[in-house]
């Protein structure tokens, strides 16, 4: 660990990093502007978003607590927070492997750090996620959700989050900037994945053994977020899951980082 | 004190072909052991070879040579956007570059908001693009189309907009890839002269072109390019 930590400082994957993290104001400056782009030509803005998941979250949750015969004021609550997780993560994930191709102008003529522009995505899909959470809260006053201590657990949950996006983002930006199918990949991966975590039931629902869902590592990015909105504390080993993937996931990424970081300019 | 040098400096890098691109044939090439590939449709350019040059405070560089010779990697080399495979380069000082303008513009985007954007991403900070607004605002002559999206522009005006920003900051090392020639006759004329207030400023100005007045204009020394080699030659050859 300590060969690869003196490894990894001498070369270019933390140096870069660190630049990065001194041009955070500039990146939250550019992803607010992506964000304000995007929205421009609307009334409500990003308020749309807000709209279409608390739609979403209506016309679901109505349908499937009858379908499934499920209690509404248990299956909306855990619906809605499985939602807006989901939304933050595949956002994240989806885009990540254009990110470097969309800002290859910015990649191409300056020298910029290069984990500026997965920086930047994340950001804007936290933001995003912060216009989401209305929803939730509307939710849990609607159907007298439990709120108390426990619940403040879901900030600690999301840093825990966001540190493993930000890895996934610089990972997957990487290989699908040298991989273009790799985006048809993802994309193809994602639904899958979606039927695969508790978004739309938690494993306790199923009426067989619904182990599997915890070989999905989405699931417990999900669920240490999940468990603390609907006021319970988040099993351990799902926190000790999204701990491990965050210390793999980042000396994978910063390895690959490091032996490519100076190619990634000629992949674009 | 701004200072560039290049030592023994090579830039390699893969071209990928379609198939190379593409992670199925990869994956399938790992699964036949490579047998049924004929190449792997990886081709390695090289773009600088050996290039070795030493700049100093009031050294203006006029870059020359043939489409492909190498101009473009050699300033982007020289700008940190690509990072040599051999040899090293050393820099001193705050470096801009004019290369295809309006990295970071965002069409649905204000004038102004667009300013700021690329402002910051040429590195200055907030306080220096107010500074700086009122000088670019005169520059671009656009008035009230600054506070429009970009968009509804024309696209002399986005030039103008795009020349604006770019040649705002204040570098020590001025890097410029043949940016003149757009817009209409008016806006050359001024561009042109804002230009050489910029180059009169900078310590180092290395400008690539094939324009030959141009170059004996702003600069007095000269390196060709050629397959990737670098010479220094004399005014009288080019």
């Amino acid at each position: 660990m300590f060969l690869i930590t003196r490894r990894l400082a001498a070369g270019p994957a933390l140096a870069d990093l660190s630049r990065a993290a001194r041009l955070l104001h500039v990146i939250a400056f550019m992803a607010a502007g992506d964000l304000r782009a995007r929205y421009r030509r609307s009334v409500l803005g990003p308020f749309w978003m807000t709209l279409g998941t608390a739609a979403g979250t209506l016309g679901l949750g109505l349908v499937w607590s009858e379908l499934l015969r499920m209690d509404r004021a248990s299956f909306v609550p855990s619906l809605t927070a499985g939602l807006i997780m989901w939304q933050l993560l595949s956002g994240c994930i989806t885009e990540a492997t254009t990110t470097y191709w969309r800002q290859s102008a910015i990649l191409r003529n300056l020298s910029v750090p290069l984990s500026m522009p997965p920086m930047q995505m994340l950001l804007k899909h936290l933001i995003n996620f912060l216009h989401n959470l209305p929803v939730f809260v509307a939710v849990v006053l609607i159907f007298h959700v439990p709120a108390g201590w426990p619940t403040l657990l879901a900030v600690p949950g999301l840093l825990l989050v966001t540190a493993n996006l930000l890895w996934m983002a610089l990972l997957f930006s990487m290989l699908g900037a040298r991989f273009r199918d790799f985006e048809y990949v993802v994309g193809a991966a994602m639904p899958v994945l979606m039927f695969l975590s508790p978004v739309f039931y938690r494993p306790s629902y199923l009426p067989f053994n619904g182990r599997f869902v915890w070989l999905n590592p989405l699931s417990h990015l999900i669920e240490i977020v999940r468990y603390p909105l609907l006021g319970g504390r988040p099993p351990g080993f799902v926190v000790l899951t999204t701990l491990l993937m965050a210390l793999c996931g980042w000396t994978v990424t910063l390895w690959l980082f490091n032996a490519k970081r100076n190619r990634i300019a000629y992949w674009l | 004190m701004a200072r560039l040098e290049f030592d023994r400096v090579t830039v390699q890098y893969p071209v990928y072909d379609v198939r190379a691109k593409s992670l199925r044939s990869r994956l399938v090439q790992m699964s036949t052991g490579g047998r049924i590939e004929r190449a792997s449709g990886v081709q390695i350019v090289t773009a600088l070879r050996d290039v070795s040059f030493c700049l100093q405070d009031g050294d203006a560089v006029g870059l020359v040579g043939h489409n492909g010779a190498g101009k473009s990697t050699l300033l982007r080399t020289m700008a940190g956007v690509y990072q040599p495979s051999e040899g090293a380069v050393l820099r001193e000082g705050r470096i801009a570059t004019v290369f295809e303008l309006g990295a970071g513009m965002d069409s649905e985007l204000s004038g102004y908001e667009n300013i700021t954007r690329m402002g910051m991403l040429l590195g200055l900070g907030q306080d220096e693009i107010r500074a700086r607004m009122d000088d670019i605002e005169t520059f671009t002559q656009l008035g009230p189309f600054l506070r429009l999206p970009v968009r509804t522009y024309s696209s002399g005006m986005t030039t103008r907009l795009m020349f604006a920003v770019a040649t705002s900051t204040r570098p020590d090392i001025l890097l410029v890839d043949e940016i003149f020639g757009a817009g209409d006759a008016e806006f050359q004329a001024r561009a042109a002269q804002r230009m050489e207030a910029l180059i009169a400023t900078v310590r180092i100005f290395v400008f690539a072109s094939h324009d030959m007045a141009a170059l004996k204009r702003y600069c007095h020394r000269f390196l060709r390019l050629e397959h990737g080699h670098a010479h220094e030659i004399d005014a009288s050859e080019l």
